[in-house]
């Protein structure tokens, strides 16, 4: 790959200094949850027409999506998205969901969630 | 985590060396990361959304010249007269108010990919820091057609509005005439749904004469059983599907189409030619020198084009070899989104991206299909694959697809305007 993303242009050293907190890497789990947000809405706050995500538990989430993989029933497109997903990849999707609580709030750089990854599965 | 904490604190040190090499460094100099979108539908409106989302510290500014974006997804049913024009309207306003995207509704004109900046047509220049390109199609063209005569309402809008007219014009017996062009094209099983609504709405309309569709693939080229299954018998003695026929010009004048091999006269037609990136796409030099390539390659970790550094192209106008749809369109915004938040935090990309596309057809107007995959990245290919047992279509159409169909798109349109 090429150096380009290497060095970053002087303005934005200087960014990043001045906000280093606001620039913190994403939450483990919240790009892999975003890819569920196309039909169960941005955050999990689904519009109308689809189950939302917000306000589930880990466990449930988990559960779910684990049992739909196990089953692959040929009139559910939910089985066939669940069977491109690892166990750790759903674990780590059920936990950022779970972490948003019900309102889906946004949990933009947030940390603690980056903290729950030791706790035990 | 120790060794990540290290990593940061070199970066900065190497930041700081950054600085200090420019001597005094201005107010202005310190100011917020600059993303520039170019084109607002499925990709470039996701990508904004969420670049703001995640880090609203990072300026967006989205340059697009329509008020709204009209979505091609649910549009074959504003050609048949199922749904209006306002059910597929999308605004701009939420990206705007919500997450503060600075939208320019102008087209971007020029690309200055080593001073990094962006020219609109009323001469507006936008700097940017990163770049990402969602420009959507450009066709090629085809001896004899003027799509604003004959439209290909392959991007809707007021094509779509002359589609239904060509429809609706339709004598009783006589014979409309659709065509295919050579994949990848956007939407794999759209031009086959929109066969199917043709048919189904000149049988509900009493009219029906003949459906020719001209197929530059060998075979049905998405959901192939369902296809098969309604061509063959739901629209049997309507439906005429004619593989390996490519359309080589068009006779507006005379109603005639010549294929490679036949000339089909026709009272409606409806000509979708072969595609490629849009226009702006390979004038910034992100197709290469091969006038055979199409699409821009990129690296699916963060769809940074190959060629030229900090400039990304995401949706239709990317080239990883995954479907063209909205839904995937608004997969990749994401991952793009992720890697930019990451770069200006200093980080690499998510090495393990995946994306997914989930579409439903209308086969008839009561019931639909659907065809669904996931994709994740190989790290050994550096290429985005089909995750085995994902790929599938649905064993047959029902109503309660047609229904699910509303609640996904509304739900997708949210997620990407929203
Ligand atoms: C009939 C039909 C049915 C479909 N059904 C489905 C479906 O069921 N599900 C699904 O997921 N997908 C479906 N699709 C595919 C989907 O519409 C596309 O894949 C999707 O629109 C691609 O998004 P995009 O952002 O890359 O391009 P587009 O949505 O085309 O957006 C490109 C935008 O860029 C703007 N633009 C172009 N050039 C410039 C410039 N120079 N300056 C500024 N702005 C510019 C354009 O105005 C446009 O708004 C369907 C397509 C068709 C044709």
């Amino acid at each position: 790959m090429t150096a380009y993303g290497k060095t970053l242009p002087g303005a934005l050293a200087l960014a990043l200094l001045g906000a280093a907190s606001a620039y913190a890497a994403p939450p483990p789990g919240r790009l892999l949850a975003a890819q569920c947000a196309q039909c169960h809405g941005t955050n999990g706050q689904a519009v109308s027409g689809m189950e939302k995500l917000a306000g589930e538990s880990e466990g449930e989430i988990y559960k779910e999506l684990i049992e739909m993989k196990a089953k692959l029933k040929p009139d559910e497109i939910m089985h066939r998205q669940a069977a491109g997903y690892s166990d750790e990849q759903i674990r780590l999707i059920a936990r950022y969901y779970a972490s948003l609580g019900k309102s889906g709030s946004t949990a933009s750089t947030g940390t603690s969630s980056r903290n729950r990854k030791s706790r035990d599965d | 985590m120790f060794s990540n904490n290290r990593r940061k604190l070199l970066q900065a040190s190497g930041a700081l060396a950054a600085v200090g090499s420019l001597g005094v460094a201005s107010r202005a100099q310190a100011a917020a990361p600059r993303v520039v979108v170019v084109g607002g539908g499925f990709a470039g409106a996701t990508v904004a959304k969420y670049v703001r989302l995640w880090n609203p510290q990072i300026q967006v500014s989205l340059i697009e010249p329509n008020p709204s974006h009209v979505s091609c997804i649910l549009s074959n049913l504003v050609m048949t007269g199922a749904a209006g024009m306002s059910t597929i309207t999308l605004r701009y306003d939420a990206l705007r108010t919500r997450y503060g995207v600075n939208i320019v509704a102008d087209r971007a004109v020029g690309i200055d990919t080593v001073s990094r900046v962006v020219t609109t047509a009323n001469g507006t220049r936008l700097p940017y820091d990163k770049l990402v390109l969602a420009p959507g199609i450009d066709f090629d063209a085809i001896p004899g057609l003027d799509s604003a005569v004959l439209p290909h309402a392959w991007q809707a809008g007021p094509q779509t509005l002359a589609l239904k007219a060509q429809l609706d014009s339709v004598p009783a017996g006589g014979t409309f005439v659709m065509s295919i062009p050579k994949a990848p094209y956007r939407c794999p099983p759209g031009p086959y749904e929109r066969a199917c609504l043709l048919a189904d709405s000149l049988l509900r309309r009493r009219r029906a004469g003949k459906v020719i569709v001209l197929d530059a693939n060998s075979d049905v080229v998405a959901e192939p059983h369902t296809f098969h299954t309604a061509f063959q018998t739901t629209y049997a003695g309507v439906i005429d599907y004619r593989p390996s026929s490519e359309v080589l010009s068009v006779d507006w004048a005379g109603k005639k189409i010549v294929t490679n091999w036949e000339t089909i006269a026709f009272d409606a037609a409806n000509v979708i030619p072969p595609q490629r990136a849009g226009k702006l796409v390979a004038a910034a030099g992100l197709l290469g020198s091969d006038p055979a390539t199409r699409w821009a390659p990129v690296n699916p970790l963060s769809y940074e084009s190959k060629l030229v550094p900090n400039v990304h192209v995401i949706g239709d106008s990317q080239g990883t070899g995954q479907p063209k749809s909205g839904h995937m369109a608004n997969a990749q915004a994401k991952v793009c989104a992720d890697a930019l938040v990451r770069y200006f935090a200093g980080e690499q990309p998510d090495p393990a991206p995946m994306t997914s596309s989930a579409c439903y057809s209308p086969i008839t107007a009561t019931t639909a299909s659907w065809l669904t995959v996931v994709f994740a990245y190989d790290p050994v290919s550096g290429l985005m694959k089909a995750v085995p047992n994902t790929l599938a279509e649905a064993p047959a159409p029902t109503k309660g697809h047609y229904e699910d169909m509303f609640g996904w798109a509304r739900n997708l349109f949210a997620d990407s305007f929203g």
